[in-house]
């Protein structure tokens, strides 16, 4: 007799089957996959903290209520692409794009012309070196996603940004979600994308995302989530980094019943620069977990990694860092921080620094703290006239924004800044 | 304008300020002496609103409002305003826009229009050449890698800035060289006038040659036990902090 655990897995996957783009190599073999792959328990090392098995428990539905407008959920300023997904189908109606002409192709799911179909066909799931329940149903049933390929030597100067937004009804919405970029030789791109859940409805979102960035090449990404207190995500983005490429990564969380940022970063070749930079700002009982990883595979490269969290009420928040520097990855430069303030008694924070060093010539730290914030600095600044509140305010500003500082869209920046003062 | 009145004051249960009394009135210039530990200290603290203390009998009224009762904004918008003895370095936060928080939040107390960043910035200059104060600092974050003097001088920038009617000073000489020890005096002489008052809590006398007070008060166990005119500082100064034991014996 089944267990009840193979029942939802059995349950969630009959929820979540399209028939879309079948024939792909990677998709048959995900879906072969998915009958023999379990379930992660918390007796699984990288899963010790986060308890997925209730994600699997509600029955799903793929659609959810409209959405009319992208009012409230656009950067302010920021111009270029929008593209907009209501309940992890693409909207064209919401959706503008094509501002950098034939310096990016880019495309929805779905809508893709024969060149990006062929670059899909290419790397599609080329980079899940850990396939794992949630990455082998997207990669076998998602069928909605961005794909954007900048060719060699092309800058695509407009930013794009992806806007996700879930408006579950009675029943609990699931959705999928794949993002494939491939930023070329000496290529640039930018994108900023952003995850909503609006409404009390229940949701869950299964997103992978492979970044492939060439020989020279740059890309800027950043994630933000604003899900509502019933709404679970589970992330998983890979990049594959060429030599003498550059990265560089913000992921954002506000808030969500349960969040999962799975990052995985593989830097492939010689003089790669990578810069993974994280915020959380939760309360409640939001539970955060941000599992990364850096695999410095290749001489001369420079990672650095600073995830800052600010916790309160009974939430919890997870970071693992997981820095792996292979026998050829001589001079390597890899540095981990990973910061967090507690505002309250019963919020909790997990993190576990994880090194493994397997060169000898190379220049490796991390660091992990947890306190609560500076009374000390408080006070000071009450004392000068400055009310409580946005003396606590300054603090959470001052502590976060050095997570920022390397981004280069302005308009992204101030969004950032403005939610991050507003949270709390 | 403030009035103090058989205040006592303890910290993890220790009895610290043993019911200390004292009247200032607008435009007086109190210096209050003692040795160390003799409450100078907590004194500033108790009245700037630090939390860490328990206030165990006695009252304080501040322009006639219950002081104790008020929150430390509350008392920076009322004109209270303390200079620490060790200012707090804050990564992050910009001394300008520190200040420009600080600035607006107390006027917005005082039922004053909120500065515009003209006005605000005009402000800041003419503030800033009272203390001779190195422009680049009001750049960097929050008294962050300022020198000691730097630090203090910092201080007397905020007061100048926020206008307070009654400035306690928690040993700003303290560690000063000769130097800034005149700029931070002669800026607190340019600022005196007969509606504001300062209370200067000093360990020296020195201090008092440049800043000249009207009543010198000694801090000893938690209690004022002498007060006299500013000859008591040099009277203080000659016979040592030994004398209180004679004044005192236990």
């Amino acid at each position: 007799m089944a267990s009840t655990i193979d029942q939802h897995k059995a349950s969630f996957l009959e929820a979540l089957q399209t028939s879309a783009a079948e024939g792909s190599s990677a998709r048959t073999q995900a879906r072969e996959a998915l009958e023999t792959l379990e379930v992660p328990t918390r007796k699984w090392e990288d899963w010790k903290y986060t308890q997925v098995r209730d994600l699997l428990k509600a029955s799903y539905t793929t659609s959810g209520l409209a959405v009319e407008s992208t009012e409230g959920f656009l950067i302010p300023d920021l111009e270029g692409d929008v593209l907009v997904f209501v309940n992890g189908r693409f909207s064209p109606a919401l959706s503008t794009f094509g501002s950098n002409g034939d310096n990016m192709h880019i495309a929805p799911m779905g809508h893709l012309s024969e060149l990006l179909s062929g670059v899909v066909d290419t790397h599609l799931g080329e980079l899940i070196s850990d396939s794992n329940i949630f990455t082998a149903t997207n990669t076998a049933y998602a069928d909605q996603g961005v794909v954007i390929f900048v060719p060699n030597g092309k800058i695509a100067e407009h930013p794009i940004q992806i806007i996700h937004i879930n408006h579950p009804g009675a029943e609990a919405l699931a959705s999928q979600h794949r993002n494939l970029f491939v930023v070329g030789k000496h290529a640039v791109a930018k994108v900023a994308e952003t995850y909503f859940s609006i409404g009390e409805g229940t949701s869950f979102r299964n997103q992978v995302d492979e970044l492939i960035v060439l020989d020279n090449g740059e890309l800027e990404y950043v994630k933000i989530e604003n899900e509502s207190d019933q709404a679970s995500i589970m992330g998983h983005t890979y990049g594959h980094l060429g030599r003498d490429s550059k990265i560089r990564m913000f992921t954002l969380t506000f808030s969500g019943e349960l969040v999962r940022n799975n990052l995985h970063l593989k830097l492939a070749g010689e003089n790669v620069n990578a810069q993974l930079n994280g915020v959380y700002l939760i309360d409640g009982s939001q539970h955060v977990d941000n599992y990364t990883k850096v695999d410095h595979a290749e001489p001369h490269c420079y990672s650095n990694e600073l995830y800052k969290g600010i916790i309160t009420g009974s939430a919890t928040g997870v970071f693992s860092g997981y820095i792996h520097v292979w026998p050829d990855a001589q001079k390597t430069n890899a540095f981990q921080s990973n910061r967090n303030i507690l505002l309250s008694d019963n919020a909790n924070m997990y993190t576990k620094p994880q090194l493994e060093i397997y060169a000898d010539d190379v220049k490796c730290s991390h660091g992990a703290t947890t306190g609560r914030i500076d009374e000390g600095a408080i006070f000071y600044l009450r004392a000068r006239g400055i009310p409580e509140l946005e003396a606590q305010k300054m603090m959470i500003h001052a502590f976060t924004m050095e997570t920022v500082e390397s981004l280069s869209m302005e308009p992204v920046l101030a969004y950032i800044e403005e939610k991050i003062t507003g949270r709390f | 304008m403030l009035s103090i009145n058989n205040l006592h004051a303890s910290v993890e249960g220790k009895e610290i300020l043993k019911g200390l009394s004292l009247e200032i009135k607008p435009g007086e210039v109190h210096a209050i002496m003692g040795p160390n530990g003799s409450g100078k200290s907590t004194l500033a603290s108790v009245l700037a609103g630090k939390e860490d203390y328990e206030i165990t009998d006695g009252e304080v009224l501040f322009h006639g409002k219950d002081l104790l009762d008020l929150a430390p904004e509350e008392r920076a918008g009322e004109g209270l305003f303390l200079a620490f003895q060790y200012p707090v370095e804050i990564p992050g936060v910009s001394m300008t826009n520190f200040l420009r928080t600080a600035v607006n939040s107390v006027r917005e107390y005082r039922g004053q229009e909120v500065l515009s960043g003209g006005d605000f910035l005009k402000l800041m200059r003419e503030k800033q050449a009272i203390v001779e104060l190195d422009a680049n600092l009001t750049k960097r974050s929050v008294n962050e890698g300022f020198s000691g003097g730097e630090k203090k001088r910092a201080e007397i920038f905020q007061m100048a800035m926020l206008e307070p009617t009654l400035s306690i000073l928690d040993e700003t000489d303290s560690g000063l060289d000769i130097d800034a020890l005149r700029i931070v005096s002669e800026a607190v002489n340019k600022l005196r006038s007969p509606e504001r008052s300062w209370l200067v809590i000093t360990h020296y006398q020195r201090l008092l040659d440049h800043i000249v007070p009207d009543f010198v008060h000694v801090l000893y166990k938690g209690k004022i036990v002498k007060s006299g005119g500013k000859e008591l500082a040099l009277e203080l100064e000659e016979k040592g902090y030994d004398w209180l034991k004679e004044l005192n014996p236990a």
